[in-house]
């Protein structure tokens, strides 16, 4: 008798559940989609080898100077991303292309503009020799408007991690950058995971590993960075006149979170905030060449 | 008994009762009161310590009422002055206060204290000096001031030994006989000080009083019945002051702009927090994690030792603020699982508070001089031509001039190249080798590596600053560095040269900022090189 009569109450809590349950996927959605999407490095070659066709937004990315001197390459590398990253206010992101390339141009400086903050020791990279400091002129070579930096300097590196961190939390810049000698997988998990919650890029600049028998096994120096960059020196290019065009890196994508690495040689060209592969490896095959062999190095 | 030095020889600077019973006085030579009384113990007196003493206790009498200051030389007197004027009846009308006060110095620091409360401070120094009542806690009555002071000798005026001493002579011994008499004699014959003591006195002239610290614009003040140790508690009880506060601040369209939270600890002594903040405020979470991460930073240094047994938290500084908002939102970390709802919510406007509570959360911890920004500078020479100013303000205003770099656009017709990392002080490279004296140079060593250069692009021409005095050359003998200084421009080796820009390449694709200073054959026959910076 009862049982009938407990189907339709029953078909309601399900009917009523669905509508629960699809409520809350459309509550979750938003968010899904809310994720910025991830920066590309407007290159089709290396943003074929990155997920979702650029550098993931919420993550921690870790560049490296292939040597000593490439510190200051390693440096432009990430003033060149950190150029291309516009204000992550969610209804920017909703415009078109347009609106983004008119908000790249630096000169078009809004209070609003998001920060950019970079964390720093005063003295740089720790192993290293003190490598100067940076110069704003210098970064505005680059094309990137050093009133939108904010520099912190930092005793030592609890104080840089502490502050890289509180940085992310804030979701106030809208990207963070630090500069840290040492760094273990734990900790580097905790700033990866500090990125993700924000949905902010954190960029680490770390000195290349003394000297690696194998690159593959990297032993304590591991890390929950989505990505790793290693930037070396090349010679640069000369325009018609003997002048050095546009600062030249040889790129090197050693790994990549659901990704694949890659080496590539590219130029970054400052007035449009853009890079290029070299001449020299505009080839198709080469690039490809070189792809495969580092998968092959790091498989 | 305490002596300083004085006029032929050692004096006597302040004495106990035994020895005021013996018949000695204030500034007798020591030898004299030796040939009177035989034995007396004698030690320096440390007019430095002796007033550090006296801010230290004015400071603890800061639990009281904001405006507390010691008096020093300027004031003509010693002692500290507390102003309690609407302070009073927190602590039930001013007799407990005296009478609170007079316990706690005996308890915590072991003093003795006369205490005269009245209207004037004048009138509260002489009655509490020389008052003749049992008690140690004297309240004149308002505007009995003149019936007051007239039986106390002159003394209690505050004046100079010297002018006592004339009035001695002239027969006046009370301060009573003083205020018969008519004024323009004394203004005649006396320095301005007489009649400006007696004025301060009565009432008749304002006496300004310097308080120890700037007196807040807001103040709350909380008694603990308990003496606090813990971080959790002095933060908890900070957020219930600023939570006090918040209300008058919101009363007043105004946000604070840099607070101080004052810690007293049960000994007498007060630990003071400063607090600067980028935008105003009224929100007490954020103040209140502004107080946790100094205090994180002040463990080490810090000392609870018995506890803290009030707590004071003022504004010191108040700017303007729209009334619609109080509270920043509140920050993720709690709750990490809506930083993307959150992040979609806020506006623009949050936007800059974000970044004003970002800058004051790391100012905080850091320190205030380690967030900066880089600000450009109207000058060609390397060196000057930006700075990195703290951070301060709320306003983004584009550090990078426009104006600024609008003229050194113009200056230099094209825009030169400048390396991304600069050293801050150009470093001599070694082993140069260059075709010609004035060409760029082909190979270089700079920190022991040899470089061998493959491409070079220059020369950048920078001529110094000759209306600039050189840095070490400027010394102030020629009056203001910024003077044009007849004679000689330069001097000696000081004298700042023109300097030849490269950027140069090596084989390896390094990229070097490197200069030839000098400019070969008229202002030098030997070239020196010097690496300036890194190019990316």
């Amino acid at each position: 008798m009862g049982f009938p009569h407990m189907t339709e109450p029953n078909a309601l809590r399900m009917a009523h559940s669905r509508a629960a349950v699809m409520e809350e996927l459309r509550r979750l959605m938003p968010r899904l989609e809310g994720r910025r999407k991830p920066l590309p490095l407007g290159l089709a070659a290396i943003d074929s080898h990155l997920p979702g066709g650029g550098l993931a937004c919420g993550a921690l990315h870790e560049v490296m100077p292939a040597a000593e001197g490439a510190i200051a390459a390693a440096f432009g590398f990430i003033a060149a991303i950190l150029v291309r990253i516009h204000s992550p206010l969610p209804w920017r992101e909703g415009l078109g292309v347009g609106v983004e390339r008119r908000s790249s141009n630096v000169n078009v400086l809004t209070p609003q503009t998001a920060p950019l903050l970079l964390v720093m020791p005063p003295y740089g990279l720790r192993p290293y020799r003190a490598h100067g400091r940076l110069h704003g002129h210098g970064l505005r070579t680059l094309g990137l408007d050093p009133a939108r930096l904010i520099l912190v300097e930092t005793a030592h590196r609890k104080e840089t991690l502490w502050a890289m961190e509180e940085a992310v939390r804030s979701q106030a810049p809208a990207a963070v950058a630090g500069v840290i000698d040492q760094l273990d997988l734990k900790l580097s998990q905790r700033l990866h995971l500090a990125a993700v919650d924000a949905g902010l890029p954190l960029f680490l600049l770390r000195p290349a590993p003394p000297s690696l028998p194998s690159p593959a096994s990297g032993g304590g120096w591991g890390s929950a960075a989505a990505t790793r960059w290693r930037v070396g020196t090349e010679k640069a290019a000369c325009d018609r006149f003997g002048l050095i065009a546009q600062p030249r890196w040889h790129l090197h994508l050693e790994r990549c979170r659901n990704g694949r690495p890659g080496q590539w040689l590219v130029e970054y060209d400052h007035v449009a905030h853009r890079f290029s592969l070299a001449a020299a490896l505009a080839d198709p095959a080469g690039a490809r060449g070189a792809g495969e062999a580092s998968i092959r190095q790091a498989g | 008994m305490l002596t300083v030095a004085g006029t032929g020889g050692l004096r006597i600077a302040a004495l106990n009762e035994a020895a005021e019973a013996l018949g000695l006085a204030v500034g007798e030579p020591l030898a004299d009161a030796r040939a009177k009384a035989g034995f007396v113990q004698v030690r320096d007196a440390d007019p430095a310590a002796d007033d550090a003493a006296l801010r230290r206790l004015a400071l603890w009498a800061t639990r009281y009422t904001p405006t507390a200051s010691p008096w020093g030389e300027d004031n003509g007197a010693d002692g500290f002055f507390l102003d309690i004027e609407g302070a009073a009846h927190l602590f039930g009308g001013e007799e407990a206060l005296l009478a609170d006060l007079a316990s706690r110095l005996t308890k915590n620091f072991g003093l003795p204290a006369r205490l005269a409360v009245a209207d004037t401070a004048g009138a509260a120094w002489a009655l509490s000096r020389f008052h003749k009542h049992k008690a140690p806690s004297f309240i004149l009555p308002s505007g009995q001031e003149a019936a007051a002071l007239a039986p106390l000798p002159t003394a209690a005026l505050r004046l100079q030994p010297e002018t006592r001493a004339t009035l001695r002579r002239l027969g006046f011994k009370t301060v009573g006989a003083l205020l018969d008499k008519p004024r323009a004699p004394f203004a005649a014959r006396f320095t301005a000080e007489l009649l400006r003591r007696i004025d301060q006195a009565l009432g008749r002239i304002d006496e300004p009083l310097v308080p120890i610290v700037a007196p807040p614009v807001y103040h709350a003040l909380r008694y603990l019945p308990e003496p606090i140790f813990t971080h959790e508690a002095i933060i908890a009880h900070a957020s219930r002051l600023m939570h006090s506060l918040t209300h008058v601040l919101t009363r007043d369209d105004v946000g604070a702009r840099s607070l101080r939270l004052c810690l007293y600890n049960v000994d007498g002594a007060v630990e003071a927090i400063d607090i600067g903040l980028t935008l105003p405020t009224r929100s007490v979470d954020h103040v209140a994690r502004l107080i946790a991460l100094k205090l994180e930073t002040l463990v080490a240094s810090y000392d609870a030792r018995f506890g803290f047994e009030a707590v004071g938290l003022a504004v010191t500084c108040a700017e303007p603020m729209p009334a619609q908002q109080t509270e920043f939102p509140s920050s993720p970390p709690s709750d990490p699982s809506c930083a993307c709802e959150a992040g979609s919510e806020w506006g623009d406007g949050d936007r800059t508070e974000r970044r004003a509570a970002l800058i004051d959360a790391l100012r905080q911890r850091l320190g205030p001089a380690s967030v900066r920004r880089f600000e450009a500078v109207a000058s060609h020479w390397p060196e000057r031509a930006e700075v990195l100013s703290p951070i301060d303000g709320a306003a983004a205003a584009p550090s990078f001039d426009q104006q600024v770099l609008d003229q050194q656009a113009l200056d230099q017709q094209t825009v030169q190249p400048r390396p991304l990392l600069i050293l801050p002080h150009a470093e001599p490279a070694e082993e140069v080798l260059a075709l010609i004296p004035d060409g760029p140079p082909r190979r270089f060593s700079w920190r022991g590596t040899t470089y061998e250069i493959t491409g070079a692009q220059g020369p950048e021409r920078i001529g110094a600053e000759w209306w600039r005095p050189h840095l070490s050359a400027h010394s102030r003998a020629s009056g203001h560095p910024d003077d044009f200084a007849p004679g000689p421009r330069f001097r000696g080796d000081e004298r700042q040269q023109t300097r030849d820009y490269y950027l140069v390449e090596d084989s390896a694709g390094q990229r070097f900022w490197l200069y030839r200073e000098g400019l070969y054959g008229r202002e030098t026959t030997q070239a020196r090189w010097f690496v300036h910076g890194l190019f990316a």
